[in-house]
């Protein structure tokens, strides 16, 4: 290897290792934008929880197993989800979010909504763990029902 | 001649009138119902639409002449003979879809047809609305499917747009009305013109909409019967 291409090479890793500390350094500086990108992938999670349920009715059989840890997936995320909005976490935490200013402005209806989810979420690993497929339709309908109600209010339409 | 000026030729036969207007009215419907996000009455009519798709699939092997992608799916040169006519105003003599017609019919087919397979396998952010094909792929699949359920609409639109377009480009400049045809089945004919019947089958028709009711039923199920 010639001078001038090692040289150029750890010019290149430095400058790489610049980049990743100052990006390290932007999300670091800012935990509202932290929180956003946690919960959108927490949101990204019960989704994918969800159609984990979905199918299982669809297919008119319970896999107890699955069915009762995407069930407890649903209640632990969203009991993790209820801590990821702080003040400032809405449109002016630099990263593109859906989240309304009215849950801040409107703060005691979110929560008492994503209260409502969490005992919706609970129940579902009961139903989840009874293996009857009429639980957990039932079930599934209550907690698509919480989730809809406040996408409704507090979340972007689009 | 006993009448020489009211002298009218069949081109379109009821079935594919009766599949054009269903499927203006089921498109508008899709549209405003997923505005509205009401997924029940969305998916419903993704299943008729599919019905028709399949209906005029169908139709294009079985139907009478003008119905048949073997009479009306034409090479270039004859898509280029047509477009070096358009600027005259004499209308143009089409026993059915003129040449580039044809092409516009096969590309909002196929759009369509994109349009109704994402769906069926589109599911919302939430897992909780989802087409009757989501719980065959993963949900980043499903959630794939769904952007692009939304983007192929824009390929819906520009393409209805240039049907409407090229429907009045017709009435205006060439005097010869496209839309009293698909309503009644029937053009004005030349003078001394003669034309083939339109021949049909009801029975085939018939087959055809089993067919087609069928498969959508089977798909709006998942393929899962219980």
């Amino acid at each position: 290897m010639t001078l001038s291409k090692s040289l150029s090479l750890a010019a290149l890793g430095m400058s790489a290792a610049l980049v990743v500390a100052t990006s390290t350094m932007a999300i670091a500086a800012s935990p509202a934008a932290t929180a956003v990108t946690t919960r959108q992938a927490n949101f990204k999670k019960m989704g994918g929880a969800m159609k984990v349920l979905k199918d299982q009715i669809s297919s008119g059989a319970i896999s107890k197993a699955e069915a009762v840890a995407a069930a407890k997936t649903l209640a632990a995320t969203g009991r993790a989800q209820a801590k990821l909005f702080p003040n400032g976490s809405g449109a002016s935490a630099g990263v593109k979010t859906d989240a309304l200013p009215a849950i801040w402005t409107n703060r005691t209806v979110f929560d008492g909504q994503m209260k409502a989810y969490i005992a919706q979420a609970d129940k579902m690993v009961v139903a989840a763990n009874t293996g009857n497929v009429d639980a957990v339709t039932a079930q599934f309908k209550a907690v698509g029902g919480t989730c809809g109600s406040c996408h409704k209010q507090f979340r972007a339409d689009n | 001649m006993s009448k020489p000026a009211a002298s009218t030729t069949r081109i379109w036969d009821p079935t594919i009138r009766l599949f054009h207007w269903l499927l203006v009215g089921l498109i508008a419907f899709s549209w405003w119902s997923g505005e509205q996000h009401d997924m029940d009455n969305h998916r419903l009519s993704g299943y008729a639409i599919l019905a028709l798709l399949v209906f005029r699939v169908f139709w294009g092997f079985a139907g009478p002449r003008t119905a048949r992608f073997s009479s009306f799916v034409r090479g270039p040169g004859a898509v280029l003979a047509y477009v070096k006519g358009l600027g005259s105003r004499k209308g143009h003599l089409a026993d059915g879809h003129n040449p580039l017609g044809g092409w516009s019919v096969v590309a909002m087919l196929a759009v369509i047809a994109l349009m109704v397979g994402a769906g069926l396998f589109a599911s919302d952010v939430d897992g909780i609305e989802s087409g009757p094909l989501a719980t065959y792929v993963s949900f980043e699949q499903s959630e794939a499917a769904a952007d692009l359920h939304e983007t192929v609409f824009n390929g819906i639109l520009a393409l209805v747009g240039l049907h409407v377009l090229a429907v009045a480009f017709y009435l205006v400049w060439k005097r010869q009305n496209l839309v009293r045809a698909m309503i009644t089945g029937r053009r004005a004919a030349e003078e001394g013109e003669t034309t083939a019947d339109l021949r049909w089958s009801p029975v085939l028709a018939l087959v055809g909409i089993v067919i087609a009711v069928a498969v959508a039923w089977a798909v709006s199920k998942g393929f899962q019967f219980n």
